[in-house]
């Protein structure tokens, strides 16, 4: 099959991109990496009036450090995400969930901004932004706004965005690093394939071993990948033992509700969910530093 | 404040290259239809295979998925410019044989050549993270992945390796003969030719899966097209409007008349410019359905849907033998299991594809084909015309595993073009190839098998309904055929096996590597675990004490010569006892992962069960000295075209690297037969030995030389000598025959068989192939995922012609049967793309170890037995007995996914 017949603009600034929108609403598309608008033009499972191809917006393809956060252009392609050595340095995590999308391929040309507006509840890139509490920059003819990922992510394939509004940066703020440790555990059925489940974590210690900080993300178990806030509190009995990331991860499993999918039954999504979050936990402890202080 | 597009450039392989970029175009589709560049093949447009890989200002990325403005002023390499950038690339795949139907290879190379730009000399993991995205459904990937790691230290190109002396071409580890195309993208498959003027067809298809339908105002629909577009519909067929592969069981339409018992079946084909066609909207087309009820698994019962097959039993095969239930009755050991399989998809990266045009009063068809002569006349049925107006030439064919033995597209392109009178091609989109082709039968089988003390098999039932769809396609020859294989290579006194093929309204169910012996297979190793646990019995050794020795009757009562499965067997005893060895150790350690062995054995018939299957092979020297095989067994990328001239050339004694092959078209060679059953290097290779000892018999009456002469072909002279003298035969002195030979010879052979009785007792096949796999795999009883470590294949061959291909085959059928075991369930309407339908990729895959068995068969040419559906049957069953091995856990629904795996080691302790 092949994609309807649709009018095509190559805007060359984000002005001109906006202000196609603004002419155009909801009969415009937006195309950037095309990794998964591509498809589903190809099985007209879309069917725009046009299609507004931001790949020339070189202004938007970006990763700039400043004291306090990082803020990634939105057309920034998966293999910039996972190379990047600001990226590798201050979010490890991000990095590493970038790598693990997709295949070589797809991650030449995947972005940012096109994952987290196609809002897969299994992709990895929103997870990472909601677990790292990221934002998500705005523009429209009107201006700009800007809002947090877990409030941007509405539903399945549906995110708080008008249609006169494209995305233009994430801005992810930069985490201490000091005695700080990641995790992230991702189950597909095959290598390269979206992940069923996916948990994230980051967290940091005090110098005795103490845990300072801690956020936890999960994704695939329902319709948009969440934080686990309540249980997120480092709690005062002191350096984590043996038990704390089974406990934990057995607590975030009783908090989520999947549902029966076609050869995936709730009970073992929530298993998976449980036993993830549990690596992840283990993982970013022991490079947060010694277990006990 | 937009950059006009109208005209781009790129630069591609090199030339700077202007294209017209219209709106919503892909570069795979300029690349292809405007440039011509067909390397760059097309599997889903999803971004899920990886076919279409170009590289885009050096970066790897799939072709379907980039829109072609974007290439404006890019560079862009496809395979047709990877001659200049990596000349050992190519080479290498040739010499590993890492291309077999040759469809991923452009993919494949393409993937390879961004990683060795930046890195010469990649490590395995490097290999198969740059060339992760792109599917194989043919190699099992390890040639692959060799093919790159080596290329560097490939020699020069142009350095051509001196083929094997006369005499020496079986045995040797030739590289296909056929490869060169495969490598440089100039393989011509069925999407690839585009004749002048060509239209577009495209189906109307059922989305449901039984149902009445009536259509509309079908004019009125196709007037909104900017040029006039045809609408053919089942009242337009002018012939018979059914088609099958079996003569007595001809059931489906070629398109609907006004009821549809699958989803995915055509009721109506619209046949215009591409662009015509790409203006209409195909979702609105002017059709009502009225959805009936449908079943389709053999859940639950369903009314009758076909006339004469009451309760919807299309067919059963039996073969009993002795008192299978007063032998279990006095077993010392009893076990009996019941194993429910999946639909399986071929998934062979092509979807169907092929174009057909008239010449003079003749339809030719060129398309992905099987089986050509088969195509030829259920085509010409259809259409009304007698076979001798339709000749079919076989596109290339990027893989067929038995899906492309039916007819598919053939009928509708020839619709098409005798109506309008217009070449005319259709290309299936991956979901239509998906929804509309033959799958393997999903099936329900009940087994017991009871035993001595000493652990001798006394008897075996089995039962098993095999869910064949809406239509017959090969149903009756998987319910023949599992009775018979059911018992495994092994001795069975007292044997009754009964087989089903019944209707749903699930998808056609036909051939797929095995014919339902994979299946059964799973039934009768799974018990044969059982037996040698409860009688106290090492696995293997309670296999060894089984299994069939020359003498042994079957259970169709048939004296098989030259049975190689225990020296099968054997040959895996000492990985066994090393694997056991090391699995305890690793168990020790008590942790979440646990490691596991497990065998299982195979043995399957080459050719028809019981019935004719005659191939005939012409070989002929033309005046100036050219050797020519007219080779009609379809290569599919198994390797037809090299075996079976390595088997000519030695009969007749002359180097195989001078054969020139000429492929199956009906209108130039001699009837092959099917490529199925494992058929063609036994039947076509036996047809072409005797061909090539003919030629060689008529060569040394003419010099008047003795059987030990040597020939040599040099230029128009064929010289005979022996130690003694030496004689000239002057090719252009002698008088040129009706197909342009001054010398040649033509041969057919037809394996000697026996029909079944009504007990299945026979001599069903002339030759049997065995085979015997070892899995070794890790089982994380966490979240009850499999990873197979390494596989170790002992395959009886009788004789190894080539043993490259045939490791081919062997890595290629492993892949498979992991799939089947831990992965691949097809749902008809929910899995009809490779991303819910999962195929084995690079990481999936074992290390392969390959054993050949060489115990001669008398019937065989030179002792040659058959390989290609064998290599697959022992695989899923030896994983399945590893997990249960590693875990406690039995398995009795495949796929064996990860909850399934979970719940069963939970089941088990
Ligand atoms: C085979 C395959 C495997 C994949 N595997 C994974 C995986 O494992 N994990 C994973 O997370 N993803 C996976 N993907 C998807 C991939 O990550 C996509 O790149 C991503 O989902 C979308 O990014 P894109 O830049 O390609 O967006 P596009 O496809 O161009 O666009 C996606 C959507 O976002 C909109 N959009 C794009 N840019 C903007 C913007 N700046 N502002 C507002 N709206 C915008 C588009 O209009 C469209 O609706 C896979 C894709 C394929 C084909
Ligand atoms: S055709 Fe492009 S990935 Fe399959
Ligand atoms: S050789 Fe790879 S798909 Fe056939």
């Amino acid at each position: 099959m092949k994609p309807v017949a649709f009018d095509y603009q190559r805007p060359a600034s984000v002005e001109d991109a906006v202000a196609l929108l603004q002419a155009h609403g909801r009969s415009a598309k937006l195309l950037s990496g095309g990794q998964s608008l591509g498809p589903m033009l190809n099985m007209r499972l879309v069917r725009p009036e046009v299609v507004i191809d931001l790949n020339d917006l070189l202004e938007l393809d970006y990763v700039r450090e400043a004291a306090d956060v990082i803020e990634i252009g939105a057309l920034t392609r998966h293999h910039r995400l996972a190379t990047a050595p600001e990226i590798l340095r201050a979010l490890p995590l991000l990095a590493y969930a970038a790598a693990t999308i997709g295949h070589f391929a797809i991650r030449q040309r995947g972005t940012i901004g096109g994952s987290l507006v196609h809002a897969d509840p299994a992709a990895q890139l929103p997870l990472v932004a909601v677990t790292l509490a990221a934002e998500i920059v705005l523009r429209s003819a009107a201006g700009t706004r800007s809002i947090p990922a877990a409030d941007f992510l509405q539903n399945v394939m549906t995110v708080d965005l008008n249609e006169d509004e494209m995305v233009v940066a994430i801005r992810f703020p930069k985490p201490s690093a000091a005695k700080a440790g990641w995790g992230m555990r991702l189950f597909s059925r095959r290598r390269g394939d979206f992940a069923i489940v996916s948990a994230a974590v980051w967290l940091r210690r005090n110098p005795d071993g103490r845990l300072a900080d801690m956020r936890l993300g999960l994704g695939g178990v329902a319709p948009v990948p969440f934080r686990l806030h309540d249980l997120e509190d480092p709690d005062d009995e002191g350096a984590p033992g043996e038990s704390w990331a089974s406990d934990l991860a057995g607590q975030a499993a009783q908090r989520v509700e999947p549902e029966d999918a076609p050869g995936l039954p709730a009970v073992y999504r929530r298993e998976l969910a449980c036993n993830l979050l549990r690596g992840a936990l283990t993982d970013a402890l022991s490079l947060a530093g010694e277990r006990h202080g | 404040m937009n950059r006009p597009f109208g005209k781009c450039q790129m630069r591609v392989n090199g030339a700077e290259t202007p294209f017209a970029a219209a709106p919503g175009r892909r570069l795979s589709e300029v690349l292809r239809e405007d440039l011509g560049l067909t390397g760059t093949k097309v599997g889903c447009d999803a971004g899920d295979c990886g076919a279409c890989t170009v590289l885009l200002d050096g970066a790897a990325v799939c072709a379907c998925l980039t829109p072609s403005v974007r290439a404006d002023g890019a560079e862009v390499v496809t395979v047709e410019g990877l001659g200049a950038l990596v000349p050992r690339l190519q080479r290498s795949f040739l010499r590993h044989g890492a291309a077999q139907c040759g469809i991923c290879t452009p993919g494949m190379l393409v993937a390879a050549a961004g990683l060795l730009r930046g890195t010469p000399a990649p490590d395995r993991a490097e290999v198969e993270e740059a060339l992760g995205g792109v599917l194989c459904r043919c190699t099992g990937y390890a040639k692959i992945v060799d093919a790159v790691c080596d290329s560097a230290f490939e020699a020069d190109p142009g350095e051509a390796s001196p083929g094997p002396a006369a005499g020496a071409a079986v045995g040797a580890r030739l590289e296909r003969l056929d490869g060169g195309p495969k490598v440089t993208g100039a393989e011509m498959y069925g999407a690839d030719h585009l004749p002048e003027g060509a239209l577009e067809v495209r189906a109307i298809r059922s989305p449901h899966h039984a149902a009445r339908f009536a259509l509309g105002d079908v004019a009125a629909w196709a007037a909104a097209a900017p040029a006039p577009v045809h609408v053919f519909t089942a009242a337009d067929i002018p012939g018979e409007n059914l088609f099958g592969t079996i003569p007595v069981f001809v059931d489906q339409p070629a398109l609907a008349e006004a009821h549809v018992r699958q989803r995915g079946e055509a009721v109506a084909i619209v046949v215009g410019e591409t662009a015509a066609l790409d203006a209409l909207d195909f979702a609105a087309f002017p059709v009502t359905w009225q959805p009936e009820e449908a079943v389709t698994d053999l859940s639950a019962p369903l009314p009758d849907l076909h006339a004469g097959r009451p309760g919807n039993e299309l067919i059963r095969g039996v073969v009993r033998c002795g008192d299978a239930i007063m032998a279990l009755a006095g077993a010392a050991h009893v076990a009996e299991v019941t194993v429910d399989t999946a639909y399986v998809e071929h998934a062979y990266i092509e979807p169907e594809a092929g174009t057909a045009w008239i010449d003079g009063d003749t339809l030719v068809i060129r398309a992905c084909t099987q089986a050509p002569v088969m195509d030829r006349d259920e085509t010409a049925k259809v259409l009304g015309l007698p076979a001798e107006r339709v000749r079919v030439i076989p596109a290339a064919t990027g893989g067929g595993f038995g899906a492309k033995l039916d007819l598919s597209l053939q009928p509708l392109i020839g619709l098409a073009a005798l109506k309008t009178g217009r070449p005319c091609r259709m290309v299936y989109s991956r979901a239509e190839s998906m929804a509309s082709t033959t799958k393997r039968h999903p099936a329900r089988m009940t087994g017991r098998i009871g035993c001595d003390t000493a652990g001798r098999v006394t008897g075996m039932t089995f039962d098993g309904d095999f869910n064949t769809g809406a239509y017959a396609s090969w149903g009756p020859t998987v319910a023949v055929r599992v009775p018979v294989h059911a018992s495994g290579p092994y001795r069975m006194e007292h044997y009754h096996a009964v087989a089903r093929a019944m209707h749903t309204n699930g998808p056609a169910a036909g051939a797929f590597r095995g014919f339902g012996v994979p299946q059964a297979a799973l039934v009768q190793e799974t018990l044969f675990d059982d037996l040698a646990r409860a009688a106290g019995i090492d696995r293997l050794e309670f296999r060894l004490r089984n299994a069939l020795v020359d003498g042994d009757r079957t259970v169709c009562g048939q004296r098989p010569g030259g049975i190689g499965i225990r020296d099968c067997l054997v040959a895996l005893s000492v990985a066994w006892n090393r694997a056991l060895a090391e699995a305890a150790a690793f168990n020790e350690a008590q942790g979440v992962v646990r490691r596991g062995v497990g065998v299982a054995s195979c043995w399957y018939g080459c050719g028809n069960t019981g019935l004719p299957n005659p191939s005939t092979v012409r070989v002929g020297i033309t005046a100036a000295g050219r050797l020519v095989l007219h080779q009609g067994a379809m290569d599919i990328g198994q390797g037809a075209n090299t075996v079976v001239a390595q088997l000519c050339a030695d009969a007749l004694g002359l180097p195989v690297g001078q054969v020139s092959l000429v492929d199956g078209d009906t209108a130039k060679t001699p009837d092959c037969g099917k490529t199925s059953a494992s058929r063609q290097t036994y039947v076509t290779g036996k047809a072409a030995m005797l061909a090539g000892r003919a030629l060689r018999g008529t060569i040394l009456a003419m010099s008047n030389m003795g059987e030990d002469a040597a020939l040599s072909l040099e230029g128009d002279v064929l010289r005979v000598h022996d130690g003694r003298g030496s004689r000239d035969i002057r090719l252009a002195d002698l008088p040129v025959d009706a197909h342009g030979y001054v010398l040649a010879a033509e041969e057919t052979y037809d394996p000697p068989t026996v029909g079944l009785d009504a007990d299945g007792q026979g001599e069903p096949y002339a030759v049997y192939g065995y085979g015997a796999q070892m899995a070794e795999v890790e089982v994380d009883t966490a979240l009850g995922t499999v990873k197979v470590r390494r596989m170790t294949a002992a395959h009886d061959l009788g004789r190894v012609v080539n043993p490259l291909l045939a490791e081919g085959q062997v890595e290629g059928g492993i892949a498979q049967g992991l799939g089947m075991a831990l992965m691949e369930e097809y749902v008809p309407g929910r899995t009809e793309n490779l991303h819910d339908y999962l195929i084995p990729t690079f990481g999936d895959m074992p290390e392969i170890r390959s054993i050949f068995v060489e115990k001669p068969d008398p019937e065989g040419p030179m002792g040659v037995k058959g390989l290609g559906e064998h290599v697959l049957i022992p695989t899923a069953p030896a994983i399945l007995n590893a997990i249960r091995h590693a875990t406690g856990a039995r398995i009795t629904r495949l796929p064996a996914l990860p909850h399934r795996v979970l719940a069963a080691i939970r089941a088990a302790r």
